[in-house]
């Protein structure tokens, strides 16, 4: 049976007793999946999961408080799960993993640049074991998955569901943790070149929000600090320097929390690079605290707690 | 008239537009296609894709000054200045139905009673040089809104792509202005080369989806919630739809103070935030993303054409759609609604 | 003593209140000189430093912004200090990445005995910021300026910052 089956087989079990099983469909053509809402056996025949089924859906969990539900995950998806429980703002006894053991999903990004026309113009694909068929505008082309695998695909080392109530698929060997070479090349990049970089690119910004409401992690929802006008964090003024202001605070607030699954930056409108700001984040609460969020289950924020004598930052002695 | 004019030109007339004009013109920035203001030395980009952000706002910015007041010190009268826009615009390379976007606001921000300086003055300045599309995308449906791939409504000049050049036509005498530049050649038979092109672009997108129930069908679900939470089930309830739209034309009025200078400025709102509908008293008539996505698509298919003739609130260009990050899609929301039976 | 001859930079301090505002409270009452580019803001704790206090300062213009507090072990309210510590430390380490300059943000420890450290942090720090010069402000400062940024950003399609 394939590992389509097997996942809807083991949801039909668990479904009576679930609010829905949140999972994906194809979307509106051929190359876009959409979140699915699988309320009856009949949403069930819907089901996709594969390279294009690229949303992590945890972020509905928080909007289901209080109610059972089911999430098909993939692994960079269940860490975010990890650190929800974590920060004990879902309740596991609420929510019913379904986890998957993931090949990795595709950039839209690379697929767009790959592709010999406008992937609005697409007309067919098909989905092979290491290869995308796509025909768009008329003309066939063939991409190689492993071109078109997301930034966060290629450096993971957690393509298996780490918490999971059902486990679908066959468990991979994870690669050890890698680096990225786009992070590396910006990093090396003088103050200067980096600070020009933020001010053209935050220019582009329409601050839509779009990152801050695809996060799993942003639990405030509809109380954000960026939006309160008491105390008054953001004005309204779209500058390139409120902007970054922005995306200031979503760092900070997800310092020692980001489980980077890259939906900031996946919902970006206008494709701006964020994660070149959450994976230097978290390497830093890597190097400082020797922890990753979400991949250890019961283990404390760092920034929620402390250490009398800390190891790894000095006294700041003057 | 009708003029024909090479894409090399096309950029020479950015050019020597922008010497005098603000010009905004697609271009794209690390594989991202957005209207930027146009300097010399910039490459046009018209035809990799679809710009993100739709035209809006060469007439409707998304920050825009209403007025300034300085004080010289605290006991003093304050001097409040009104900051209307000044200069003229022009935009390079929209689609129709970016340019289109602007008719919608017109009836609203342009009525017997009321006048908004600001959006006519910018509109009155502004000229729509817009290019036909030659094949829809998967998210386009602007012919099922009334609108087409080469529709002049609401451009000043339309091109559309024959060979190495564009066949121009001036839609108003605006456009036939901007069409006097000698960069422009006679366009000679391909006059009909373009016809044809346009002929097969509208043939391509299919048949139109009709709306014409649409806003009796929509009021019918109004108070039907359970409708409107399963359809925004997976919204984010982030601004991107909004945003994106040339349509959208809700806003925000806020005073940006510094020490004894201060700014008003209105800035886009999105009807998709809690913070749209937010009463001082704290309480929210809209507080669920049910209740939002409810507005906004009433709003466009139910309550504007209730309002103004039958004319829907939207144009087509389908980036709510593709730009959405969880793909929610509004053809399939009001079509629901359309088929809806009890 | 005035910042020499040169013009006054802006730095914002934020100072907690049982300490590191003590600390150059003793300063001044023993009238040692220091630096007046200092702008002094006085919280509870160093705990109640947001750490979004100090970026916003940095967004807002400012050249400098020092943070000081009571020393690890000697926080009024025990262990404010504790998480401030770990709050300011990643602020520190994030900077680079945005291109503003780390060193134009510290913390440190000064106890309301300090007198003396206190005037030598100030001292020392300011004289680190006027090396600097003052701060960039994010949004160009003039059309020259952002021009040159869009032209040089209109790169078409090679992006090299998405991997």
């Amino acid at each position: 049976m394939s590992q389509l089956d097997d996942l809807k087989n083991a949801i039909k079990g668990r479904l009576g007793e679930l609010e829905c099983v949140i999972g994906w469909e194809q979307g509106y053509d051929s190359l876009h999946a959409t979140p699915l809402f699988i309320r009856s056996e009949a949403d069930l025949d819907r089901l996709i999961i594969g390279p294009l089924a690229v949303h992590n859906l945890v972020t509905y969990l928080t909007g289901f408080k209080g109610k059972k539900v089911g999430v098909v995950v993939k692994g960079c998806d269940s860490r975010s799960v990890i650190q929800l429980l974590n920060e004990k703002l879902i309740n596991r006894d609420d929510v019913v993993i379904f986890g998957l053991c993931c090949d990795g999903v595709v950039s839209q990004r690379k697929i767009r640049a790959a592709l010999p026309a406008d992937p609005g113009f697409v007309e067919s694909v098909e989905i092979g074991a290491s290869d995308l068929k796509v025909t768009v505008a008329g003309q066939a082309a063939t991409l190689r998955l492993s071109d078109v695998l997301a930034d966060k695909c290629l450096i993971c080392d957690t393509p298996d569901a780490i918490v999971s109530d059902v486990l679908i698929g066959t468990p991979h060997t994870p690669a050890p943790a890698a680096s990225l070479a786009c992070q590396d090349e910006f990093e090396a990049k003088s103050d200067a070149e980096k600070f020009a970089f933020w001010q053209e690119t935050m220019s582009r910004c329409i601050r839509c929000y779009a990152c801050r409401n695809a996060c799993p992690m942003c639990v405030c929802r509809d109380h954000c600090i960026a939006t309160s006008r008491d105390p008054l964090w953001l004005s309204q003024d779209n500058s390139p320097a409120e902007n970054m202001m922005f995306q200031m605070v979503h760092v900070s607030h997800l310092a020692g929390r980001c489980t980077e699954c890259g939906e900031c930056e996946r919902a970006c409108p206008v494709d701006i690079p964020l994660m070149l700001l959450r994976r230097y984040m978290n390497r830093q609460v890597k190097d400082v605290f020797e922890m990753q969020a979400g991949k250890v289950l019961d283990q404390t924020p760092p920034l929620l707690t402390f250490k009398v004598q800390e190891e790894r930052i000095n006294e700041r002695g003057w | 008239m009708e003029r024909f004019i090479t894409k090399e030109n096309l950029t020479r007339l950015a050019e020597e537009l922008a010497a005098t004009h603000r010009v905004l013109a697609p271009v794209a920035t690390c594989g991202t296609v957005t209207f930027r203001r146009f300097q010399p030395g910039m490459a046009l980009d018209l035809h990799s894709r679809m710009a993100a952000v739709s035209p809006k706002a060469a007439t409707f910015p998304q920050t825009e000054t209403l007025l300034t007041v300085k004080s010289e010190i605290p006991e003093k009268k304050p001097v409040i200045t009104e900051t209307l826009p000044q200069g003229k615009s022009v935009v390079i390379g929209c689609r129709p139905c970016g340019a289109r976007g602007k008719l919608i606001f017109n009836p609203v921000y342009e009525t017997d009673t009321t006048k908004d300086p600001y959006f006519i003055l910018r509109r009155d300045n502004t000229v729509f040089v817009s290019l036909a599309c030659d094949r829809p995308e998967t998210t386009c449906f602007c012919h099922s809104v009334g609108s087409g791939p080469a529709d002049p409504d609401g451009s000043d000049v339309l091109l559309t792509l024959v060979g190495d050049g564009y066949v121009a036509r001036s839609v108003t005498e605006a456009g036939e202005e901007i069409l006097k530049s000698a960069l422009f050649a006679d366009a000679g038979a391909k006059g009909k080369e373009a016809d044809a092109k346009n002929e097969k672009a509208r043939e391509m997108m299919g048949e139109a989806h009709d709306y014409v129930s649409a806003p009796a069908k929509l009021l019918a679900r109004f108070d039907d919630l359970d409708f409107w939470a399963a359809q925004s089930a997976k919204c984010i309830s982030c601004g991107a739809c909004t945003y994106m739209c040339p349509t959208c034309y809700c806003f925000n009025i806020t005073d940006d103070d510094q020490g004894l200078e201060s700014r008003r400025i209105r800035t886009w709102d999105n009807c998709m935030s809690h913070t749209f509908t937010l009463e001082g008293s704290g309480h929210n008539p809209r507080p669920t993303k049910a209740h939002r996505l409810k507005n906004r698509i009433g709003h466009k298919f139910s309550y504007y054409p209730d309002l103004h003739g039958g004319v829907m609130a939207c144009c087509g260009c389908g980036r709510c759609i593709k730009q959405c990050p969880a793909g929610v899609d509004i053809r399939q929301i009001v079509k629901a609604a359309q088929e809806y039976s009890e | 003593m005035p910042a020499q001859d040169v013009r006054e930079l802006r730095i914002v301090g934020f100072l907690c209140n049982w300490c590191s505002y003590g600390g150059a409270d003793t300063a001044g009452v023993s009238r040692f000189t220091q630096p007046t580019d200092l702008r002094i803001i006085r919280v509870p704790c160093s705990g109640r430093i947001d750490p979004l206090f100090i970026v916003r300062s940095l967004m807002n213009g400012a050249d400098g912004v020092l943070v000081s507090g009571c020393h690890p072990r000697d926080c009024h309210y025990a262990e404010g200090n504790f998480y401030a510590r770990r709050r300011l430390e990643m602020l520190k380490r994030f900077l680079p990445i945005t291109g503003i300059d780390a060193r134009r943000f510290e913390y440190t420890w000064v106890s309301a005995s300090e007198g003396q450290r206190w005037q030598h942090v100030v001292t020392e720090f300011t004289r680190r910021v006027h090396e600097f010069g003052p701060a960039p402000t994010f949004n160009p400062a003039s059309e020259a300026d952002w021009n040159a940024l869009a032209v040089q950003a209109g790169q078409g399609q090679a992006c090299p910052c998405h991997g």
